[in-house]
């Protein structure tokens, strides 16, 4: 089924395009994680092609961006596999002595495998989540067959082994919460191209800017949204949306890159709901590319989940 | 007396310095008053540290909770009410309005405008909005679907998918009756805000959005906060016409009585110098107008034109071009001085005795209306002799009783002079009459109803309180209140909780054996470092104890027992790293998977620590909103609605099985109960959960719509749940508590009824010391306070048989009552013992006395209950309560100094007035010293009892040695050589 492509990819990315830059910016909140440089970077090799990468500037359409973008983000290697701890925080923003400060409190936490296998480089992939904590929604599963055509809505499925249930999530809106974290499922198994019209608004010495804005502005809460991608390696280091006003509500960024095996990988990203007052922090270990992985994205490994999904 | 000679000839001879220092220190105070900060805010009713708004602070920032707005839409045209497509679109768009209504907020970051973009803006809290383009819908979709989309993501297109959309939010019990009506014809929409200050603001800006629509809909806009703020800035406009409207009547009424404009305008000088000094003073000092404060002028005004009118009254009688304005000013001086410093020293005393309730904005109310009287008493003394001392004499012709008609006075006169004979020859059965009065009245007052609500202070017209009523007919209420329920978690690690954990353990291992047969040996290796773990643990434990014991200090030990509390957690999770280590180097997957399941149900139980995330405990919240729900109040439902964790569990589980009503139920294991919980929060709005619960399942918090904000009505709730609480415990030990606007009004309500209470009765007990003083006898003392007495009986009385609440007018109004009745009591006392000393016999002193003296107080009476009356065409409540209750406490007391003082003279004469003609040293009485003594040291229990929390039985023995000790002081002082020589003088004087 799964096609072999030659381009490993990081499973990392299965989280949005997340990946961080450097310092992060002014709205990045001042809690814990210090915002590293990548600490390494790497050049890509497959994906784009030699000739671009000598002149990439002048060269490159929007188009090619974005989708050097998408296969970083969510397509490296044919599949993959991490175990993700998610750490989601209500903050407050207090001002004493002048002085911004920002006071987290409410956290709560979610442990996770995350499988991906692919079908097609930036075609149709599948998704298989498993939950370890808290412990009383261990074996929990989400899977997902997303489908890159526009116009076929994804398949997704949840099984809920205390309820002994297995239910389709009905196709429709893809913008609700993951579990209640700040990341939307919509950001978990990623967000068609073909959905929005790009723009490339601004080259920087390390980033293309490229503005998204939804062809059809009804199904989605934001008015579009910009994404800040690595001239380096097309690594999409953060995306800002903005609401109907105009004003800047929701960040996702990827804090630190690190390479696993060949492939850039995202270790830490991060969302945050400016509405809201939260942000979620993920953090991936275990990554793994190019496993020896049957088919397990079907419906009856949802109760019998597989031990590659387990373990 | 030398003080009144001396003042009165000082403004007398500089008269034009009176007049200017008085010009000047107006001019100074009023130069404050556009300095003006005002407090709109009821909540300010209690302190700020007051344990009810600390609690109901912390509430509102543990569930993130705001103040709301209330927007409700209703279609009478439509058969099916809103739920049509413009009906429903316009909904959509006031929606997004009212996501547009923040500004920057001015509080926070002094008025950064460029903050917006941050997120740090005031107003309206977009993500909190309930609207059905913002609410979340859970349902079944294809079969063995589960769906979550936007109730309404757009406005339907056609009649048939507006009805869905009642169908949809009807079938959710969480929108039922909060979103959309009972009845499914009407929507209210939830507009939280980052602060109650703004409601007014927002009230208006919707409006302004509503009166954009043509559309047969009708849009009604209530909530506490709300009608609170909008009460704010309406009172303000009120004031500002109320106040000169009744200065203008009164001016009116004045220049009726004595006919000479020049002169009727120094009262009205005097009323208005008063305020404007009273009110810069407050402004000056810093202290935030409240709702109480504003109404400082209008009791102020009654009280300052009071006396001017006395003297105005006798100056007018008594005026003579022959004697010469001079000598008249001066002898009416001479006659009015005394009484008129102690009526003012009672008024003030009345007032100032409000600084004793524990309410804040009364005391600063109670405080400056005393200090205005004496503003007002003191230009009255001054200011009056020289503004008449600036008019010619020419001026003054034709001025005069003497002129217009004659000695007698008029037609009202003759009524005087017949209601004098009254009372002479009918004083038994006006007596009798009163006590029979008094005592219907006290039987009225027994069924006085204590009972408040913000929204009834706009009158029945007014849109905001057709908007309550609309509303709440409809829906589960617009009033909110939070019962907050808390897991008292046991600390430290019992055996009990060791045995259990055990027995559990024992259990699951024994199910793991049937799947992994190495489970059993793993079992027994886990419980072994689970157990050893924790005795260690325990160790430290006691460890703590031991020293909490030793040092004894009362801080430490609670922050280290918190800390042990922690230690099942500890334990616990110490517990599950070690087993999931061990799973790692696990050899085969079998054991692998064996010590998974090991570490997880270590895992399951840290999560068992969590109580609101257990069955049980949710099916103890069901109970209690069951009962919630049940509360009522005459056969009404008090509680339209509630929300909690438990019904979000409920509804999650009714429709991830298959929708159908019999699985609208609590699950049976908490696991259920958490994987309900996580697909809640795959929703758009995953952080509504937070609203109901905290993260770490704690607390719950039940969000209750009441259809009343009446007081009554929540004590009637709070009372219902507290025998619930009380007959059935819960499952897990938890406390219950709380808060929200309509609980705060029923807190500070009952501290304002005590509070007023007590500070009535130190007050009563003050004027009756100075009345005692006085009077140099405790007996006309006690006479000086039937007419009040008498007054407060009727007054609250009738407010009891006609079924008026007790509210905060009604309660603040018992001051002015006591400072008025008094006044003329004392004026009409003073006047008759002198003029009894003249004549010798009340019979002839009844004559003298309802001549001029009558006539004071009859015009006093006129003219301020008149000139309160405009008051009764506010569209505030409290204002009209205080403009009839005004009305009456004039007429009332100023008919009951008039009929039953002299009534009381005439039968007690010879006992009252024998002791008059023989006046001793007031140290020299022993009945009269302790007299006042008994009553001082009342007055200083209650002060004290109000304070400090000095329980009534230890107060009650100090008040007991207190007397005594007075007495014997007392007996000392009148027995010590200048009172016996006065005694034998008199004794000698009677041979």
């Amino acid at each position: 089924m799964l096609k072999f492509l030659m381009k490993m990819t990081v499973l990392m990315m299965i989280f949005s395009w997340s990946v961080s830059v450097g310092a992060a910016g002014p709205e990045a909140m001042a809690e814990g994680v210090s915002a590293e440089s990548t600490s390494s970077v790497v050049s890509v090799e497959g994906a784009a092609g030699s000739a671009e990468e000598k002149n990439p500037e002048k060269k490159l359409t929007v188009e090619a961006i974005v989708n050097k973008a998408n296969l970083m983000a969510y397509y490296q290697g044919d599949n993959g596999k991490a175990q993700v701890n998610m750490i989601i925080n209500d903050y407050e923003e207090k001002i004493e002595d002048g002085k911004k400060k920002i006071v987290t409190k409410n956290t709560r936490t979610r442990e996770f495998n995350i499988l991906r296998g692919d079908i097609e480089d930036g075609g149709d992939q599948n998704y298989f989540v498993y939950f370890i904590k808290p412990a009383d929604v261990r074996k929990m599963v989400f899977m997902v067959h997303k489908h890159a055509d526009i116009d076929k809505d994804d398949d997704r499925w949840l099984y809920l082994p205390s309820l002994d249930l297995v239910k389709r999530i009905a196709a429709g809106d893809k913008r609700t919460s993951f579990v209640g974290s700040d990341f939307l499922y919509e950001d978990v198994s990623g967000r068609s191209l073909q959905e929005d019209k790009h723009e490339l608004i601004e080259t920087t010495d390390e980033f293309y800017v490229v503005k998204n804005t939804p062809k059809t502005s009804q199904s989605v809460e934001f008015s579009y949204y910009n994404v800040r991608i690595d001239k380096k390696n097309f690594m999409p280091m953060k995306m800002e949306f903005y609401d109907s006003k105009g004003k800047l509500y929701r960040i996702i960024e990827s804090l630190q890159v690190e390479t696993v095996g060949k492939y850039p990988t995202v270790v830490k990203s991060k969302v945050t709901d400016l509405n809201k007052q939260s942000f979620t922090l993920m953090e991936f270990s275990k990554i793994e590319y190019n496993i020896d992985l049957a088919d397990i994205f079907t419906e009856r490994y949802l109760r019998k989940p597989p031990r590659e999904a387990v373990r | 007396m030398e003080l009144r000679e001396l003042i009165s000839s000082f403004s007398i001879r500089h008269y034009r310095m009176v007049t200017i220092v008085m010009v000047l220190v107006t001019l100074g105070l009023g130069a404050m008053i556009p300095m003006i900060k005002t407090d709109t805010d009821p909540e300010n009713m209690l302190a700020e540290d007051e344990a009810v708004r600390i609690f109901h602070d912390q509430a509102k920032k543990t569930f993130s909770l705001s103040d709301i707005v209330v927007l409700g839409i209703v279609n009478r045209e439509n058969p099916d009410g809103v739920f049509n497509p413009e009906t429903l679109s316009r909904i959509f768009e006031l929606t997004e309005y009212a996501k547009t209504l923040r500004w920057p907020d001015e509080q926070q970051d002094g008025g950064g405008a460029g903050e917006v973009e941050g997120g740090r803006a005031a107003g309206v809290i977009e993500v909190d909005i309930l609207s059905p383009s913002t609410v979340d819908h859970i349902s079944q979709g294809k079969p063995g679907e589960v769906k979550f989309e936007w109730l309404m993501p757009q406005p339907p297109k056609t009649a048939q998918e507006a009805l869905e959309i009642r169908d949809r939010a009807m079938s959710n019990p969480m929108l039922k009756g909060t979103l959309v009506s009972e009845d499914g014809k009407a929507l209210c929409l939830y507009l939280p805000l980052t602060s109650k200050d703004l409601s007014y603001r927002v009230y208006k800006s919707l409006n302004e959005k509503i009166a954009s629509f043509d559309g047969p809909e009708q849009y009604f806009i209530t909530g506490l906060p709300v009608a609170e703020d909008t009460f704010g800035v309406e009172m303000f406009i009120q004031m500002a016409v109320s106040a000169p409207l009744a200065m203008i009547v009164i001016f009116l009424l004045m220049l009726f009585f004595f006919r000479k404009l020049v002169l009727v305008i120094s009262p009205m000088i005097i009323a208005m110098v008063s305020v404007i000094t009273t009110m810069g003073l407050l402004i000056g000092l810093g202290h935030p107008v409240h709702i109480m404060s504003s109404m400082i002028p209008i009791f102020l005004m009654p009280i300052a034109v009071v006396d001017s009118v006395h003297i105005l009254s006798e100056f007018f009688d008594r005026y003579d071009p022959k004697i010469g304005r001079e000598k008249t000013i001066r002898r009416v001086m001479h006659h009015l001085f005394t009484p008129m410093l102690y009526t003012s020293l009672t008024s003030a005393a009345g007032f100032a005795s409000l600084a004793l309730t524990p309410i804040p904005p009364v005391q600063v109310f109670g405080v400056f209306v005393a200090v205005g009287i004496l503003i007002a008493w003191l230009f009255t003394v001054t200011f009056v002799p020289a503004y008449v001392m600036m008019l010619s004499e020419k001026s003054l012709a034709n001025f005069g009783s003497a002129a217009a008609h004659g000695h007698e006075g008029g037609r009202m006169g003759r009524w005087l002079a017949a209601g004098g004979r009254l009372t002479f020859v009918g004083a038994k059965g006006i007596i009798l009459a009163v006590l029979v009065l008094a005592a219907v009245a006290g039987w009225g007052m027994s069924r006085i109803q204590i009972n408040d609500n913000p929204v009834k202070w706009f009158s029945k017209s007014h849109p905001i309180r057709q908007a309550d009523i609309e509303l709440n007919q409809h829906f589960g209420g617009t009033y909110m209140a939070y019962l907050v329920l808390e897991g008292q978690a046991e600390h430290g690690l019992s055996s009990d909780y060791l045995e259990a954990v055990n027995g559990r353990l024992d259990k699951a291992v024994e199910k793991l054996s049937q799947d992994y047969p190495g489970a059993a040996e793993l079992g027994k290796q886990a419980k072994k470092l689970f157990n050893e773990k924790a005795a260690s643990m325990g160790d430290k434990e006691k460890l703590i104890e031991g020293k909490a014991s030793v040092t004894n200090d009362k801080e430490k030990p609670s922050e280290e027992k918190a800390a042990a509390g922690n230690d099942k957690e500890g334990l616990l999770g110490e517990l599950i790293v070690a087993l999931e280590a061990l799973a790692e180097q696990a050899k085969s997957d079998d054991d692998y998977d064996a010590w998974t399941e090991l570490a997880a149900f270590f895992g399951l139980e840290k999560e068992r620590l969590k109580i609101f995330k257990q069955p049980e405990a949710l099916r103890y919240i069901e109970q209690v909103q069951r009962h919630l729900e049940r509360a009522t109040a005459g056969g009404g439902k008090l509680v339209g609605k509630s929300n909690s964790i438990a019904g979000v569990v409920k509804k999650v589980h009714q429709e991830l099985i298959d929708g159908r009503e019999e699985n609208y139920r609590i699950p049976e294991s908490s696991a259920a109960v958490a994987e309900c919980l996580l697909q809640y929060q795959s929703s758009h709005k995953p952080n509504d959960l937070w609203h109901l619960v905290t993260s770490d399942y704690q607390k719950a918090n039940i969000w209750v719509q009441l259809t009343s904000g009446d007081n009554k009505d929540m004590n009637q709730v709070v009372a219902t749940m507290e025998k619930f609480f009380k007959s059935n415990p819960p499952p897990m030990p938890m406390q219950y508590r709380w808060a929200g606007l309509t609980y705060i009004n029923v807190v500070w309500q009952d501290k304002m009824v005590s509070g007023m209470l007590q500070s009535f009765l130190g007050s009563f007990l003050v004027v009756f010391i100075m009345m005692s003083i006085l009077f140099r006898s405790p007996l006309w003392g006690l006479i000086c306070m039937i007419p009040l007495t008498v007054t407060i009986l009727l007054i609250y009385g009738v407010i009891g048989l006609v079924g008026k609440d007790y509210d905060m007018p009604v309660a603040v109004l018992s001051a002015l009552t006591l400072g008025m009745a008094v006044d003329f009591a004392i004026h009409f006392l003073e006047r008759a013992r002198s003029t009894y000393s003249e004549k010798g016999s009340w019979q002839l002193a009844v004559v003298e006395m309802f001549g001029e003296p009558a006539r004071a107080i009859s015009r006093n009476v006129l003219v301020i209950a008149i000139g309160f009356l405009p008051l009764l065409a506010a569209p505030l409540m409290p204002y009209k309560t205080v403009g009839f209750l005004l009305c009456s406490i004039m007429a009332v007391s100023g008919g009951i100094t008039l009929l039953v003082l002299p009534a009381i003279l005439r039968l007690g004469e010879k006992q009252l007035f024998k002791r008059i003609e023989q006046p001793r040293g007031m140290t020299c009485n022993c009945g009269f010293c302790i007299v006042v003594s008994l009553a001082t040291v009342l007055v200083v229990a209650l002060n004290i009892h109000q304070y400090a929390v000095v329980g009534w039985s230890k107060l009650t023995w100090i008040s007991i040695a207190a007397v005594p000790v007075m007495a014997l002081v007392c007996s000392v002082i009148s027995r010590r050589q200048a009172c016996k020589t006065q005694e034998i003088a008199n004794r000698a004087d009677e041979k």
